[in-house]
């Protein structure tokens, strides 16, 4: 530094100064400019249509949409780039690119509304027609929640793009439903509860990844779109140790509930030995006579009574007795599970479980 | 006359209780006998009622039963019909009860047919039998069967040593609360003399009976 020419020395300050600024200008334009390009565009697409240059305000609306990554459009203005696009290409005659569009919007954000002071009737109409034909939900669920299993609930706010059925359910990362937690109608929207416990109402899920599933139906009643909001379930702490259930009673304490058929066929055997032994044994004892007839009486009568002595036992009828002792059986193993169960709940209760929501994704049979 | 009196009071159903641990029961019989002799190449048939009386005591396994039976017997078949026949038939047989549901007996055996101005003519058997009996109603209704085989045999006339054997099978019914039995029985037994007559007995009994309650 020269002390003797301050004067100098300032001025190199400042082109030194200014060279920096210049240079970190030179790396930050072309970024700053291309999303001020895509802002610019829609702002230019907007006051063409606002001039009726609907064909300009259709290219410039398209190339404000069309840039993507870290210099597209902020969420609100593209809902704004689509509704002025649907507009522009209603009022060129297109009505089926205007359809599309306000389709894709609906979808973006069901529950967008056109400014009923910015927009003609016709717009207003279609866009109306095309909410009400295109089911969709939307919603995202807390990023990070930590509740009680079975005494908190995990809330998730859905909103509808118009009336229609819907059915939410928890699956696990591989496909198989875990709980479903809601089927019936949506009008405007509706709050999704999940109490952290599986189907059985007992129980959390296992740690791991899962998706809460929203299915839309239309009116044919077939999947219009479904809005996939991925789970990730963590033990946050207290290590959840459920009691086994009791066995049910041993068949060797059960009695049997009905008669069986060996006492009947023990008092049947006497009488129909007795009653065959009198037809053969005139054959036996005196081969070659004629024996009369008269011994079928004898024989007959010990067959009736053994026939009678069978069926005294009732062969099949239930043993009222043997039916009440095991029904006791049975109910004691049915309150020792309710126990246990009740128990099993209280544990998982005390249990926390952490819930950590993703990016909701929509998906449509057809493709996006 | 001693044993006499004994076989008198048990044909009418007189209970008899010496002793505590004896048990006896006494009954009166009546059936219809079917005789069928072949005394040489020719074949009879008889046939007529026999009443029988009998008594069975009982002591622990052991069991003695005397029976006593005459009636008589007309022909069936033939021209001129053969002369009636008196008909007298008895056992005396003392048991061991091997199982609950079986005895073995043994001892004599005796039929006599009588015909009026002939000599008798008498089959005697030393039998051993057994008796198998099958509960139908615990209690209250049993079957039996009853099979016998002559150890030795006679016959009187003509004088010939005999073979024969037989079986009895039936119903054997005791009413509740009282002490009274019934027997439903058919009875078949034949003696035999190799080369020589044979005759078959066949009987449908109705037995009543006595046996005193517990």
């Amino acid at each position: 530094m020269d002390p003797h020419h301050p004067e100098a020395h300032r001025r190199m300050t400042r082109a030194l100064a200014l060279l920096a600024a210049l240079w970190l200008g030179a790396l930050v334009a072309p970024r700053a400019a291309s999303a001020q390009a895509a802002a610019a565009a829609l702002a230019q697409g907007m006051r063409a249509y606002d001039d009726l240059n609907f064909d300009e305000a259709s290219g410039l609306l398209r190339r404000a949409l069309a840039v993507q990554g870290a210099d597209a459009l902020a969420p609100a203005d593209v809902t704004r780039a689509l509704i002025y696009l649907a507009a522009t290409e209603l009022l060129r005659d297109r009505r089926d690119s205007a359809v599309a569009t306000s389709r894709r919007l609906v979808l973006l954000d069901p529950r967008f509304r056109p400014d009923e002071l910015v927009f003609p009737p016709q717009v207003l109409t279609l866009y109306e027609a095309v909410r009400r034909a295109t089911p969709v939900v939307t919603g995202r669920a807390p990023p990070d929640t930590t509740i009680h299993a079975g005494s908190e609930e995990l809330a998730m706010r859905l909103y509808a793009s118009a009336f229609h059925d819907i059915t939410a359910k928890l699956v696990a990362e591989d496909g198989r439903a875990v709980r479903t937690l809601y089927t019936g109608p949506i009008a405007d929207s509706l709050v999704l509860r999940w109490n952290g416990l599986d189907s059985s109402g007992t129980r959390a899920p296992p740690p791991g990844r899962y998706a809460i599933t929203i299915s839309s139906f239309d009116r044919q009643g077939r999947v219009a779109r479904m809005l996939r909001v991925p789970l990730q379930l963590v033990q946050a702490f207290g290590r959840v140790d459920t009691l086994p259930h009791p066995a049910p009673p041993a068949d060797s304490l059960l009695r049997r509930e009905r008669q069986s058929m060996g006492p009947a066929l023990r008092a049947f055997a006497p009488g129909a030995l007795a009653g065959v032994a009198i037809a053969v044994l005139p054959g036996v004892v005196a081969g070659g006579e004629d024996a009369s007839g008269g011994r079928f009486v004898v024989g007959g009568a010990v067959t009736i009574a053994g026939i009678a002595a069978a069926l005294s036992h009732h062969p099949g009828r239930s043993i009222p007795a043997n039916v009440a002792h095991n029904d006791t059986l049975r109910a004691a193993w049915r309150r020792e599970v309710d126990d246990v169960t009740r128990r099993n709940a209280a544990r998982v209760r005390e249990a926390m479980l952490g819930i950590r929501a993703g990016t909701p994704v929509l998906l449509t049979p057809e493709g996006p | 006359m001693k044993r006499v009196l004994l076989l008198a009071c048990a044909t009418f159903g007189v209970p008899l209780q010496a002793q505590s641990r004896w048990e006896v029961s006494a009954g009166a019989s009546g059936g219809h006998e079917i005789v069928r002799s072949r005394p040489d190449t020719t074949r009879e048939r008889r046939s007529g009622l026999v009443f029988t009386g009998e008594a069975v005591a009982t002591r622990g396994p052991f069991i003695a039963r005397l029976r006593y039976g005459q009636g008589h017997v007309t022909a069936d078949t033939g021209t001129p019909p053969s002369p009636r026949r008196d008909v007298v038939e008895g056992e005396a047989l003392v048991g061991y009860k091997a199982r609950p549901w079986l005895t073995l007996w043994v001892g004599p055996h005796a039929r006599t047919f009588a015909v009026p101005g002939l000599s008798d003519r008498r089959w005697l058997f030393w039998s051993g039998r057994a008796t198998a009996r099958g509960s139908l109603f615990p209690g209250r209704v049993e079957s039996f069967v009853e099979l016998w085989q002559g150890f030795t045999g006679r016959l009187s006339k003509p004088v010939e040593s005999a073979t024969g054997g037989g079986a009895e099978a039936g119903l054997q019914v005791r009413l509740a609360r009282h002490p009274i039995w019934a027997r439903l029985g058919y009875r078949v037994e034949q003696g035999r003399v190799t080369g020589g007559p044979r005759e078959t007995v066949e009987a449908l009994t109705l037995t009543v009976g006595y046996v005193p309650l517990r």
